[in-house]
Parts: structure tokens; C-alpha cells; sequence
């Protein structure tokens, strides 16, 4: 029993993260029906801006060397001003690699590229402004917290069950938010069928803004609290998880919010499953595992039946 | 500019023909390089366990290149026709992920295996050609060789049905088109394409490990055809030329060049929605040649 | 449509006869001095091995302004050309082509192993001496005559720490073992590891394996934990090594740790904090060794470094070995120019002289002294063992050297 509870503990730790970045993924792919390439690199620019604003130091190869903001923020505050600026650099991405092609009327499917293209852009841009060096959230940026907690003989970090409860009041507050509100509604609709949506009168051109700078919020405050959690491995620090959470999207269903949290708990128990001998093969499993749900049901396990849009 | 240089550019022109094989009929499949690796893996072995193909020359000798392009090739295909039967029921973004999936699958596994030698790989691969201008000359005479192929293609029934189909499959199948065949058909051709790049690819790099298939390659030989055009061969042969020379030529910016590599893949779908290489180009093209005045000329006239 | 396909393939051909026919420098004329005394180096600055790269510029050009400082060849000044050479062996090739097409004498790098063993073989077949700053791969030096490295493998090292450790605390019984399987140097260094620990009688209550990218490890280390170790051991770069050690320690375990040549470096300190404390290192390098070539080493970088009172004055080992191999280099060609003056000497037949000169020579580096085989192996005489010791806050820290 001590045995299976850790394995919860271990898949539901790892599957938070999952969650967590495939939030935002998913909810541009709900309105737009392509995948946003450069959401790994607004995800690195969250924990960035996290790491800044609550006093961090730029280190010594960067452009930016030695930058240091004059005030430290505690961590809570400066988590939702990091999604904040995300948010922002979503929206700028959006502008430059999503509305032309609209505008234009191309195929959607090159926003792939175009995203792509955005992505290369931010990473390297932070890798010229901060250096290629690690940083990192001090360990005791969450007070007196003890480091681990022990329930009934399982232990778990407890910046990880702060993750996975933050993924879930974020996919609350997002549930609310698209069911409850005239915005919500209308990303809802515009999701369904844009052109209907357009002929009521929806301005799906401000829906898809919105859905971009929520998207951006929520990748913003999953790489701040990842960093918090593993430090920040560099300017590539994000792009792992956009394989990874190209996954999590397809087994939680495209485009479905609650869908993108439950694919990425399964991903994460799948791979806590995988005996010691096999770890190699973790990865291979969680893919093969998406492989198949493809195959038996594309629209993945919430999501609706696969359309003609894409 | 360097041979080796011009050589990367050829096989980033094989790779891009391969994506755009399935594309022709609208199917936007990423498994290009698993099969590539599954080429390079093929050749790697090949040339330094199998002493026999070795022969008695200073270098390895080109046959035994052909014979591991046809051994590749023979796997790839089959490989293909079984894998195809099963995803290509998939469309779009589905059918993206799926092989994506594939590519990862493949890249896991051949980390793990012994044989393929880990995480480092295999190492030590003979040389059939003692400079990179060899290999240029190989290649190119390779890739001409498929350019022509898909030209035809393009021009004979098949390459006509993969077009109906890409256009519209309801329609296509409702004209007799047997669109499951022919889809299956791009995808075969689209793994021996890769497959056998593989195999000049691995000899070229004198090594080969699990990361020369891997997600970032999926996207950047796609980028390849979007950027060159997916409505005839000319497009990704042109996308993968330039798309891979471009880092290269940009090193006189420094630590900008990557930024700016990003910015031409960014902007270049956006100014050219189907590709730079587009069959229309070509008509003007030929328009002018023959001095007919188009209506754009005949407008700037006084 | 015919003519379209002819005249397509031939434009196709004559631009590829146009590309190759402005194919690079010839190797039969002299060594152009124009510039100074040409020397390349090929370094991952972009991709997942960017922060390797890093770290290896600082010490190229440290060692770049020590040695022109001194007067350079006999007088004439050293010019470094530094190419970007990614993290994949296409970029890393092409980087290498680039650099020995600009007529360089010599070439340090590239970054990665499977860098070297691409492209290795196109400076062999060239004939251009290339010293690897950082490759720790069995195979190296075996590419060829002139491939040589001044990176120690870790068979030579590991096993110290292993010792030490034992020696430290002698009622060690049980070991576990981590390694990150998708990467070259873990995968080869965990081998020696793991033989060690068999020989001392401790044969691993486990072993798990992790990937370079994985950065949670809460499955591999309560796996671990249930085999109640007091020894674990780490093959594992500075990044997923310092993530382990502060779970593991998050996690509850109280015992030593080991750690191997790729942690090496006070990147760590701000991923594992004042949970990096006291983890045994095996060192190829040790910041503290006291010879006068080490210390106006560590002088330098501390200088280097001082504008920024935030970064540690304290050089990584990847820096002393970047700033080593282009010693090495700088030396043999003074050497070379006193018995060969370098003017008017071809190209091809410099490059080949300086190859014996680099392998004749002894070195007193920050390394401390070193050698090489004739195979290019390098022979170094000190390897260190130290153990890490963390500062109050927990934010930086020290490699405490061990007698």
C-alpha cells in the first residue's frame, strides 16, 4: 500500500508539470486548431522573469550582465506579474506569427513554422541578454515550509504538491472562466466554429488575443513555479516540455482544458509505472501509450470527435 | 563556401522531397527522420561489422554504399507499408503527432539498444570518398536522380490522384481514386527517400547516434518544404538548400545568426503563404522568357 | 514540361559546380601571418550544450591574453578565431571545415564527444592538429595521428572518490548508482564506477537510470531509497546532478554522496544550494592545486570576473581545461618557430610539425603537468578529490581539496 501510494505521489509529481504546461497549449490550439511552438520558450521566459523579480542577479555572459532589479518581490507576487509579462510576450507572438497569417487568409498550418521561427527568436534572444548559465529560486523562497512531506510513509516534495494544487485551482479558474463568462462563452464558440461564431457578431480576432494572453499567463506562472522546483537549466529549458506536453494535448484530447490536465497525470503515473531496469524506455512508453490512443481514439480521451478544421 | 557545406545542403534537399512526398497529397507526416535514422543506423552497421563490404581499397567502396542504400531501403519501405496502414488512417494534426510519436519511439529505443551503441552511438564509419566534394558529387547526382522521379511522378496517374487527393479526398475518392493506395504509396516513397539519405548522411558524418533523429528534425525538414513550397519538387529541394546553408551563411553576424535564422523562418510563410517555389512562379517565369508582356508589365507602361 | 525538368536540374547543377568551385583555401601554400599566428576553436554556443561552451570561451580567451602577453610566437601575436559549433555533429563539422579552410595551424575542440568522433576524422583527414578541450569518450585520441585531447577519461579518476569516500566513512555497505543513459560521458563514467565499487566489495544495491533532460527524479531516488544505501553515486552533468542531489536530500537521505568529473564546476552550487554540501568530487582539475601556473590562472579569471561581484571568482574545470589546450598549443608553436620559423613554412607541413611538437612536449598547465601519449592521450600527473564545502546562505561555496 506504502508502495502504491508513492508511486501516486511520484506519477502525480511529475504529471502536475505536465498539466501545468500543456494548460496554456491547449487553449490556443482550442481556438487557432494549430500548435503554438514557441509556448516551450514563453514557458523558459516566465521562470526568467520569476527569477528577476524576486532580486535575482543576471550572471556574467550576457548581454544583461549584472542586471539586478532594485527590489526583491516576494515569490507570491512575483509569480503573477512573471505570467503577466508572459502573457505579454504571448501576445507579441501572436501579433507577428498568428494574425498576419489570418490576415491573409494562409493555411493555418503554417503557423507551425511561423511559431517555430518565434520560438528560435526567444531563445537565443535570452541566451544573448542572460547568458547560458543555470539560475535558480532559493531554496527558501517559501519561508519555513519543510522541504518534504511524509503522508503515511510516502514521501513527496512539497514544492511538488504546491504545483499540483496550483495546476488545479488554475484549471478551476479556467473552467469557470470559459463556462462562466461572456469571453469564455465566446472563446467556446469560437472554438466550436469560428465562422459561425463571426456571423453572431463574436469578434473572433480579440477571442484569439485573449486565448494567447491567457495561455501565455498560465506558461508563465508553470515556468516560474518550475523553476522554483529544478532551477532553470538555460534558454532551452522549456523546449523539452513542448514534445512532452505535444503528448499530454493528444491524450487529454486537443483543445480540451480539463482534457490537457488529465493527459498530463496519466503521462505522469505511466512513467512513474515504469519499473528501475526500464528507465530508459520511460519516454518510449509515454509516447508509445499516445501512439495508441491515437489510433483507437484521435480525439483523445476528452476531446470531441476529430473535425474537418485541421 | 566549403564541400561539406554544399553536401549538408543536398541532403537537407533529400529531406525536404521526403516530407514533401506526403504532402503532395496532403498528408503531413514527420516520420522522416526515424526513417532517416533507421538509414544511418543501417550503414553505420554495416560498414564497420560487416568486414566483407569493406573490399581492398584505401577507400570503402561505392557498391557496398549502393548495397547498404538498397538494404536501407528494402527496410524502410517495408517498415513504411506496415506503419502507413495503421497511422495514415490519421489526418492533419493527428496524423503529425502520431509520427512525431514514431520518431521518439524509434529514438528511445535505439538509445537503449547495445547494438546501436548508446548513447554515444557507432563511431569510425568508413569513407567511400576521400573529400567532401565527393559526396557533393554523389549526392547530387542521387538527387537529381530523385528530382526526376517526382517529376514524373508529377506528370503520371499516380502523382495526378495524389493531387486530386490533396485538393479534395471526398472528391478524388468519389472519382475512382483508390486514396488509401495512394497515400500509402507517398508514404513508402517518403521512407525510402529518407532511408537512403540516411545511409550517405551517416557515412558523410563519420559517425552516427540516436540524436540525428530526434523532434527538432521533424520540424526543421517541414520547415524546409513550408518555406520552399509543397506544390512541386523544385519547393522543398530549394527550402532544404537554403534552410540548411542559411545558419552557415549567417555566421558573419555572430551571436545574432540563429535570432536571425529564426526571424527568415518566421517571415518567410508569412510573405510567401505557398512557399517561395510555386507552379505560378514558374508560368510568369516562362512568360517572360518568351517575352509574352503580362499584365503587370503591359501596366507599367506609358 | 520537359525543358522545365532540363533546365531546372541544370540550373540545380551549375549552382552546386558554382558552390564547389569556390571551395576553400589550398593547404600546399605558406601559412598566412597576416593576422598573427592562426588558431581556431570550434565551441557549442548555442544548443543544449551551450553552458559548456560557455564556460570554455572564458577560458580560451584567458589563456589567449596570458600567452600574447607574454610575447605571443616569439613576437608575433596569436589571432583566435572562435566558431559557434552547436550542439550536433552537422554544425560542428561545418565549424571545423570553416576553421581549417580559414588556414589555422591548429584547432581546439569540439564540445561534445560525438562532436569529436564526426568531426575528428575531417581534421585527421586534413592533416590539422586538433586538441579536444572537454571530450571524456573512450576513442578519442584513436581517430587519429592528430587527434589528441587534455580532458583525462574518467577511468583514471572515478575511482579516487570511490576511496575517499570509504576511507571517510569505512561502514559504507550499501551503494546505489545513478547515470543519465542518453549521454556519452554518464553512460562511459558509471562503467568505472560501478567496477570500483565491486572491487571494494560494495556491488550497487541498485542502479538507475535517468536522461540528460530529466529533471525530477522523485520515482528514481524513493526507488532508490527503498534499498536503504548510505553511498550513492552520481554520473551525471552539472544540471540533472545538482537536481538529484537536492531531491535526494529534500527526500530524507542523510548518507554520502559521490559524485563524478561532470559536476565539476560551481555551476552547481545555485541548483543543489546548501544541499550541495559535502558531496565528494573526483576532480580533473582542482582550483586550489598551488603551482604558479594555476594560480595566475585563477588569478586571471577572478580578475576577469571581477566586474560582476555576483559570479564566482572561482573557475570551473571546463575553463581550465579550454584555457590548458590552448596553452598547449601556444607553446608548441613557439617551439615549432624557434626550430622552423613559422614564415614562409607550407601550410600542410606546419600543421604536421606542430602535431609532434605537441605531442613532444611537457606542460605545466593549471592542470599541472601534463604529457602526451604518441597515441594524443593526455598523461596528467595530479587528480584531485575534494569535497564540497557550502557557505551559510547557501549560495555559494567551495571545492575543499582533500590530502
Amino acid at each position: 500500500m506504502e508502495g502504491l501510494l508513492q508511486l501516486l505521489f511520484n506519477g502525480l509529481s511529475v504529471g502536475a508539470v505536465y498539466a501545468l504546461f500543456a494548460l496554456g497549449y491547449t487553449l490556443v490550439f482550442s481556438v487557432l486548431g494549430v500548435i503554438n511552438f514557441a509556448h516551450g520558450a514563453i514557458f523558459t521566459m516566465g521562470a526568467y522573469f520569476t527569477y528577476l523579480l524576486i532580486g535575482g542577479a543576471v550572471g556574467a555572459n550576457g548581454l544583461l550582465a549584472g542586471l539586478q532589479f532594485p527590489f526583491a518581490l516576494p515569490f507570491w507576487l512575483a509569480l503573477p506579474l512573471a505570467g503577466i509579462a508572459s502573457a505579454a510576450v504571448a501576445l507579441v507572438v501572436e501579433r507577428i506569427a498568428f494574425r498576419p497569417l489570418r490576415d491573409r487568409g494562409s493555411d493555418p498550418l503554417l503557423a507551425l513554422i511561423t511559431s517555430l521561427g518565434a520560438g528560435v527568436i526567444l531563445v537565443n534572444l535570452i541566451q544573448l541578454l542572460v547568458g547560458a548559465e543555470s539560475y535558480s529560486i532559493p531554496v527558501g523562497t517559501l519561508g519555513s515550509l519543510p522541504a518534504a512531506l511524509n503522508i503515511a510513509g510516502a514521501k513527496v516534495r512539497t514544492v511538488q504538491v504546491m504545483l499540483l494544487a496550483i495546476s488545479g485551482l488554475l484549471l478551476a479558474a479556467l473552467s469557470i472562466w470559459i463556462n462562466g463568462s461572456r469571453s469564455g462563452k465566446a472563446l467556446q464558440a469560437v472554438s466550436e466554429d469560428p465562422i459561425t461564431a463571426q456571423l453572431l457578431g463574436i469578434n473572433s480576432s480579440r477571442v484569439i488575443q485573449i486565448a494567447f494572453g491567457i495561455s501565455g499567463f498560465l506558461a508563465g506562472m508553470a515556468g516560474g513555479l518550475v523553476g522554483l522546483s529544478i532551477s532553470i537549466a538555460g534558454p532551452y529549458f522549456g523546449i523539452g516540455y513542448g514534445l512532452k506536453g505535444l503528448g499530454v494535448l493528444v491524450l487529454g484530447g486537443l483543445g480540451s482544458v480539463p482534457g490537457a490536465v488529465l493527459g498530463g497525470l496519466i503521462i505522469g503515473l505511466a512513467e512513474a509505472c515504469v519499473p528501475a531496469d526500464l528507465s530508459g524506455y520511460k519516454d518510449a512508453v509515454s509516447f508509445g501509450f499516445l501512439f495508441l490512443v491515437l489510433l483507437i481514439r484521435p480525439q483523445g480521451l476528452l476531446g470531441r470527435p476529430q473535425s474537418n478544421k485541421v | 563556401m566549403d564541400a561539406g557545406l554544399l553536401e549538408q545542403m543536398l541532403l537537407g534537399a533529400l529531406l525536404g522531397l521526403s516530407v514533401y512526398l506526403p504532402l503532395r497529397c496532403g498528408q503531413l507526416s514527420l516520420a522522416t527522420p526515424g526513417f532517416f535514422a533507421i538509414g544511418g543506423t543501417v550503414a553505420a552497421l554495416l560498414s564497420t561489422r560487416v568486414p566483407a563490404l569493406a573490399g581492398s581499397g584505401s577507400t570503402y567502396p561505392i557498391t557496398s554504399v549502393l548495397l547498404e542504400m538498397a538494404l536501407a531501403a528494402l527496410l524502410t519501405g517495408v517498415l513504411a507499408l506496415g506503419l502507413g496502414r495503421v497511422v495514415l488512417r490519421l489526418r492533419g494534426i493527428y496524423l503529425a503527432i502520431a509520427t512525431i510519436a514514431l520518431v521518439e519511439i524509434l529514438r528511445v529505443v535505439t538509445l537503449n539498444l547495445e547494438f546501436t551503441g548508446g548513447a554515444l552511438g557507432i563511431f569510425g564509419i568508413p569513407q567511400p570518398f576521400d573529400s567532401a566534394a565527393g559526396y557533393a558529387a554523389f549526392t547530387l547526382a542521387l538527387l537529381a536522380l530523385i528530382c526526376w522521379l517526382c517529376d514524373r511522378l508529377e506528370k503520371n496517374r499516380p502523382g495526378r490522384a495524389m493531387a486530386a487527393i490533396r485538393d479534395d479526398e471526398l472528391a478524388a475518392a468519389s472519382q475512382g481514386i483508390n486514396t488509401a493506395d495512394t497515400k500509402l504509396l507517398a508514404f513508402v516513397l517518403s521512407a525510402l527517400v529518407a532511408g537512403i539519405t540516411g545511409v550517405v548522411a551517416a557515412h558523410f558524418l563519420n559517425s552516427w547516434n540516436a540524436k540525428l533523429g530526434n523532434f527538432d528534425a521533424s520540424i526543421t525538414t517541414l520547415a524546409f518544404v513550408v518555406f520552399g513550397g509543397s506544390r512541386t519538387w523544385l519547393g522543398p529541394v530549394f527550402g532544404g538548400l537554403l534552410l540548411t546553408a542559411l545558419p552557415e551563411l549567417l555566421r558573419p553576424v555572430g551571436d545574432l545568426r540563429l535570432i536571425v535564422f529564426g526571424a527568415v523562418i518566421l517571415v518567410g510563410p508569412l510573405f510567401f503563404p505557398k512557399g517561395v517555389i510555386t507552379p505560378e512562379l514558374f508560368k510568369s517565369f516562362k512568360r517572360r522568357i518568351r517575352g509574352t508582356p503580362t499584365a503587370a508589365a503591359q501596366g507599367v507602361k506609358p | 514540361m520537359k525543358r522545365r525538368l532540363a533546365s531546372s536540374l541544370a540550373a540545380l547543377l551549375s549552382a552546386a559546380a558554382a558552390l564547389s568551385a569556390c571551395q576553400g583555401s589550398e593547404d600546399q601554400g605558406p601559412v598566412n601571418l597576416s593576422k598573427g599566428v592562426p588558431v581556431g576553436a570550434v565551441l557549442a554556443l548555442t544548443g543544449n550544450a551551450n553552458v559548456y561552451g560557455q564556460d570554455q570561451k572564458i577560458g580560451i580567451e584567458l589563456s589567449l591574453a596570458a600567452l600574447n602577453g607574454a610575447g605571443g610566437v616569439n613576437g608575433k601575436p596569436l589571432s583566435l578565431s572562435i566558431e559557434d559549433g552547436g550542439s550536433a555533429e552537422p554544425s560542428a563539422n561545418a565549424a571545423v571545415s570553416l576553421e581549417i579552410n580559414r588556414g589555422i595551424l591548429a584547432l581546439i575542440g569540439p564540445t561534445l564527444s560525438q562532436q569529436s568522433f564526426s568531426a575528428g576524422p575531417i581534421a585527421q583527414r586534413r592533416g590539422v592538429p586538433l586538441v579536444a578541450p572537454s571530450n571524456t569518450a573512450t576513442g578519442i585520441p584513436e581517430i587519429g595521428y592528430f587527434i589528441s585531447r587534455v580532458s583525462a577519461q574518467s577511468s583514471v579518476i572515478a575511482p579516487l572518490s570511490i576511496a575517499k569516500a570509504l576511507q571517510l566513512n569505512p561502514g559504507i555497505r550499501r551503494a546505489a548508482v545513478f547515470y543519465a543513459q542518453d549521454d556519452a560521458y554518464s553512460t562511459a563514467e558509471t562503467v568505472i564506477f560501478q567496477q570500483a565499487l565491486t572491487a571494494k566489495g560494495l556491488k550497487p544495491v541498485t542502479v538507475q537510470r535517468t536522461q540528460l533532460n530529466d529533471q525530477d527524479f522523485q520515482s528514481q531516488i524513493t526507488a532508490a531509497l527503498n534499498q536503504k544505501p548510505d553511498l550513492v553515486v552520481l554520473s551525471l552533468q552539472a544540471m540533472d546532478g545538482g537536481n538529484l542531489i537536492r531531491q535526494l536530500r529534500e527526500l530524507g537521505y542523510r548518507g554520502a554522496i559521490v559524485v563524478g568529473n561532470g559536476m565539476n564546476t560551481p555551476n552547481i552550487y545555485p541548483i543543489c544550494q546548501k544541499y550541495c554540501d559535502g558531496i565528494l568530487i573526483a576532480q580533473a582539475y582542482s582550483p586550489e592545486l598551488q603551482t604558479p601556473a594555476n594560480q595566475r590562472f585563477t588569478a586571471a579569471f577572478a580578475a576577469a570576473q571581477a566586474r560582476n561581484p555576483k559570479v564566482s571568482p572561482i573557475p570551473p574545470q571546463l575553463t581550465a581545461q579550454a584555457y590548458t589546450a590552448m596553452q598547449v598549443i601556444g607553446e608548441a608553436l613557439a617551439r615549432l618557430d624557434r626550430r622552423q620559423p613559422l614564415k614562409g613554412l607550407p601550410l600542410a607541413q606546419a600543421r604536421k610539425a606542430l602535431m609532434a611538437e605537441i605531442l613532444g612536449g611537457t606542460y605545466q598547465t593549471p592542470l599541472g603537468e601534463i604529457r602526451f601519449t604518441p597515441e594524443g592521450e593526455v598523461i596528467q600527473k595530479n587528480f584531485f578529490v575534494a569535497q564540497v564545502r557550502m557557505n551559510a546562505g547557501g549560495k555559494s561555496g567551495r571545492f575543499s581539496l582533500l590530502p
